[in-house]
């Protein structure tokens, strides 16, 4: 799969991007939602994974942003944040129209978790808000 | 919600910056919880989880002495050369700074007089403020070469020791309102950092009980956050 990687923490990027990559996935790092949004139209994702705290943007107000463009809206995206799923149970219907896949909280997720995550998404049409 | 709003209000400045390194400490254990499960570990590996180790209990450290010190009142302060602490806390960021791919820079100027402080608080806050501005500059733009400076330079009300770097939109405002809302907030300062920014203020906290804050402050042409600190008279005379 080709997989666009939004992670603002450089060491733990790299740490995620080499276990993705062992997986024979094809990851594209980025650390701003600007730069994901050029990645993203230079070479069409299959899959997003993202942190939601990003510097100087509101992760979820940049998936509002990218499922703007028609050519993005149907690319499953894994949330994968320090930022525990409680903190945004109230907007868990905004989280569902926005096409998040799993939630996964990042302190509590294993590598394992996450290529599990991966695998599940490459081969179903998995649609529901972990 | 509003009962809530009331109950972290009443949360004391300890408390908020507790929760801000909780948060910030998250990061380095996550990192290395998260390495050590790679199939392969290779030497350089290792000497990365062991710099992430070290800088968080360095972070650790800083939190307890901010408040053995907030508890003592008393604090003693000594004549200390502002170069010596630059030196040694440039010296303990050179690994983690490595690791950032980021260049560490030191300036001072020649004869600067020797500042009233107490020698291991002021290392403790430059340490945790270089960690912060280490971090907040590898997410900056890829193509600029990342550098950070512990710089002291003379001021109209004594000596102004800090951390600098070429971050732009680091503004009084901006770390006014940060103030405020770190320990409340996940990321009180959006535009410098994506985490609780915690090094910083934990710094502030270190330094406040020598009577000193961190203000925004200029460097040439880099900006920063430094601490205003009173020469001292008596060793100036010898």
């Amino acid at each position: 799969m080709n997989i666009l990687l939004i992670e603002p923490h450089q060491l733990l990027a790299s740490t995620y991007k080499q276990a993705l990559e062992g997986a024979d996935h094809s990851v594209a790092w980025c650390q701003k939602a600007q730069k994901a949004l050029h990645l993203a139209d230079n070479h069409v994702p299959d899959l997003v994974i993202m942190e939601l705290q990003l510097q100087q943007h509101n992760g979820i107000a940049f998936l509002h942003e990218f499922r703007s463009y028609a050519e993005w809206q149907a690319i499953p995206v894994i949330v994968h944040s320090l930022v525990p799923f409680n903190h945004y149970r109230a907007d868990k219907k905004n989280l569902e129209s926005l096409g998040i896949v799993a939630y996964l909280y990042k302190p509590v997720t294993s590598i394992k978790r996450l290529l599990d995550a991966v695998d599940q998404i490459s081969t179903s049409d998995l649609r529901a808000v972990a | 919600m509003e009962v809530h709003r009331e109950q972290i209000d009443k949360l004391s400045e300890n408390t908020r910056l507790l929760r801000a390194l909780a948060e910030q400490l998250k990061i380095p254990l996550l990192q290395i919880a998260r390495q050590t499960e790679l199939p392969k570990t290779t030497e350089y590996m290792l000497q990365d989880v062991n710099e992430q180790a070290s800088m968080a209990l360095r972070l650790l450290d800083g939190y307890l002495l901010s408040t053995q010190q907030i508890s003592r009142g008393d604090l003693e302060l000594q004549p200390t050369t502002v170069s010596s602490v630059l030196y040694d806390a440039a010296h303990n960021l050179a690994g983690i700074a490595k690791q950032y791919s980021c260049d560490l820079e030191l300036e001072t100027p020649y004869k600067l007089q020797p500042v009233l402080v107490h020698r291991e608080s002021f290392e403790a806050a430059i340490l945790a403020l270089g960690y912060s501005f280490i971090e907040a500059q590898a997410t900056q733009d890829d193509n600029q070469k990342k550098v950070i400076t512990l710089a002291a330079h003379r001021s109209r009300y004594g000596v102004a020791a800090g951390v600098y770097g070429r971050q732009e939109g680091l503004s009084t405002d901006m770390y006014r309102r940060a103030r405020s809302l770190y320990g409340r907030a996940r990321q009180p300062l959006p535009s410098l950092t994506s985490t609780s920014g915690a090094g910083i203020f934990l710094a502030d906290s270190l330094l406040e009980v020598m009577n000193t804050r961190l203000h925004v402050s200029h460097h040439h042409k880099l900006n920063g956050l430094a601490a205003i600190l009173l020469s001292s008279r008596q060793l100036s005379l010898i």
